[in-house]
């Protein structure tokens, strides 16, 4: 079949920009009220003034949101010209997240103790920075297979980061800041963890793919159960992997790190063999283990965060009149952040009180580890809802993406790294409602920081490229 | 003049419509592309040849799932207790309307067409696939 070439207007991406035209009208009425509510707190206007055009705020107020609109049509523009055939619909999600990051950054930024004005600019810069490094994830990963092929190099690359954070770590001595993998280069600091999470999913899709048949491998027998058990001799070195990892991350005190890498591993195993009972077995190791470890390890110093850690889960928040004199230090000191952030939670009810109208910086660290209770005062359980369906959307499509491919090794790649989404952001939404421990890893997209964004854009571009070729894949057999 | 309170509701109110017509928007978006996908192609293998099978017959015919493994082992989609087909023999994987077929671990091999089959092999309809000696047809 000759090449001809098609209708360039036929193949832009409208689905993709139609879905852009809301995000974009959300975040300018945003932005407009968040500059309203400035105005409002500043004095110069209350809420008994007319609105009349003279109080409204100057276009120049927009120029943050604007300019996230213009990157955003203009990576449109150039996906359009360049990789037509990827998924439409991740971008827009993951944009208007995205944006709803921005705005809450801009706006928490002058209001924490002590203020940071220029939080909200830095993390639009971020988010374009971000936006590039999706672009160049897209365009330079010409064959998907290469990370296939390099997955021990980059393996070698996450290792030395981690390294370097955690002599950081020990260097500092610091061990009561919930995180300090991070590498600070004057303003900026970059967390390596967060690439290292891609990384371990490319060796682990690496590993899964590559011995697909292990898993169909011998069987215990208990009468009419049988337990398919892989064979002893692959399983080990992936395990003393596992293993040796889980206890770093638990030493330089990334709990929630530890947990995500077990739930990818957990996640990846089942995606990998089919079998369930591989993730029972997982899980009830899992069980034993922290059991013991909650024990055992609350003696030795090194471990006992962890105990402090849970406990703030048992605290009853919602019985506040009848707390105890040692209840009410307790809210106060060590579980200020969490009693805060359920009181910002319910105050929020169910449309929230306004962007820029509420109260979130009551909560410590609301502008990253806590958004989601900053959120949800501001935004109301309604705005909540449909910031989880906006991630439930996000899950599904790259979920798809996974089904779509027809090569195993893609497969696993979009499969896990869709799962490392999935994970964090469980376990961070979570926390934030007390029913998990706060481990200080960020939502994607909503929280302030710069190498979540860049992470997650990174899986994003992965995806979308998986997407690309598969689709030119499909046509190309179809027209055989 | 309207009050600036009253605006501001409006645009609370607003933004919580809008963030739902968005979601509503993608939630159409996705279904339109399910409903243009095309439905699950259902494939049997025939017995056309059965050589020096004693268990199998000319005839005989296996329904294949979307993803099927042949062999003797008891974890098996397919169970042929044949001395000529081993443990896990093959894999037979229907991906978007294709049959690919891939060896697993087998004595006597798998064939497509007297191709023999060590990574993913295309299957068409009306190809002959073989487990060691014994022959099936691809029919969907």
């Amino acid at each position: 079949m000759s090449k001809h070439y098609s209708n360039p207007l036929k193949t832009y991406r409208w689905k993709e920009l139609g879905l852009f035209i809301i995000p974009f009208i959300i975040l300018l009425l945003e932005m407009t009220q968040l500059l309203l509510a400035r105005l409002i707190h500043s004095g110069t206007l209350n809420e008994t003034s007319s609105l009349s055009l003279k109080n409204l705020p100057t276009i120049q107020g927009l120029i943050p949101v604007i300019g996230l609109v213009v990157s955003m049509v203009l990576v449109n523009i150039f996906l359009s010209i360049f990789f037509p055939k990827a998924d439409q619909m991740l971008l827009p999600l993951a944009g208007l997240l995205s944006g709803i990051g921005v705005l809450m950054a801009l706006r928490t930024g002058p209001d924490l103790s002590p203020p940071d004005p220029t939080q909200g600019t830095r993390q639009l810069l971020w988010v374009v920075l971000a936006l590039v490094t999706f672009i160049a994830t897209i365009v330079f990963l010409k064959n998907v297979r290469w990370l296939k092929q390099y997955r021990y190099i980059l393996l070698v690359i996450g290792i030395l980061l981690l390294l370097v954070s955690v002599v950081n770590a020990f260097r500092i001595k610091d061990f009561n800041s919930p995180t300090h993998d991070q590498l600070n280069f004057g303003p900026f600091s970059l967390q390596p963890s967060e690439f290292l999470k891609i990384i371990l999913v490319i060796v682990f899709a690496g590993f899964l793919s590559e011995r697909r048949d292990f898993f169909g491998g011998n069987e215990l027998r208990f009468g009419f159960l049988h337990i398919p058990v892989p064979r002893i001799n692959e399983l080990g070195p992936l395990a003393i992997m596992l293993g040796i990892s889980l206890l770093i991350f638990l030493g330089i005190r990334e709990l929630g790190l530890a947990l995500l890498i077990y739930g990818i591993f957990l996640c990846m195993i089942y995606l990998g063999s089919g079998k369930l009972t591989y993730v029972v077995g997982g899980l009830l190791i899992f069980a034993v283990m922290s059991y013991a470890g909650y024990t055992l390890l609350s003696h030795f110093h090194i471990f006992s965060y962890v105990g402090e850690r849970f406990q703030t889960i048992t605290f009853n928040i919602v019985d506040w009149q009848h707390w105890t004199t040692a209840d009410e230090t307790f809210a106060e000191n060590a579980g200020l952040q969490i009693v805060q952030g359920i009181i910002a939670l319910s105050s929020g009810g169910i449309l929230g009180a306004g962007l820029g109208l509420g109260h979130p910086t009551f909560v410590p660290v609301v502008q990253s580890d806590m958004i989601f209770t900053g959120l949800g005062e501001e935004l109301g359980l309604a705005g909540l809802f449909g910031i989880i369906a906006i991630y439930l959307l996000i899950l599904y499509r790259g979920y798809r993406i996974a089904v779509q491919t027809a090569d195993p090794f893609n497969q696993l790649l979009a499969a896990g790294l869709t799962s490392i989404f999935a994970i964090e952001t469980f376990i961070i939404i979570a926390a934030n409602m007390n029913f998990f421990p706060l481990t200080g890893l960020p939502l994607p997209f909503l929280s302030y920081g710069g190498s979540s964004l860049l992470a997650n854009y990174i899986i994003i571009g992965i995806l979308m490229r998986i997407s690309h070729d598969t689709a030119l894949a499909n046509e190309r057999e179809g027209s055989e | 003049m309207p009050q600036l309170d009253f605006f501001l509701l409006i645009l609370r109110l607003l933004f919580i419509v809008l963030l739902y017509l968005f979601l509503l928007q993608v939630i159409i978006a996705i279904t339109r592309d399910l409903r243009a996908k095309a439905p699950v192609i259902r494939g049997r293998l025939i017995v056309v040849d059965k050589g020096p099978s004693t268990f199998l017959n000319l005839g005989d015919e296996f329904e294949l799932k979307p993803e099927t493994t042949i062999g003797r082992g008891p974890m098996n989609t397919i169970r042929l207790s044949d001395g000529f087909i081993s443990t896990d023999h093959a894999r037979i994987r229907n991906h978007n309307g294709k049959w690919y077929v891939q060896n697993i671990k087998s004595t006597y091999g798998t064939y497509v067409n007297r191709e023999p089959a060590v990574n993913e092999v295309l299957a068409k309809p009306g190809d002959i696939i073989n487990l060691g000696p014994i022959a099936f047809k691809l029919v969907q």
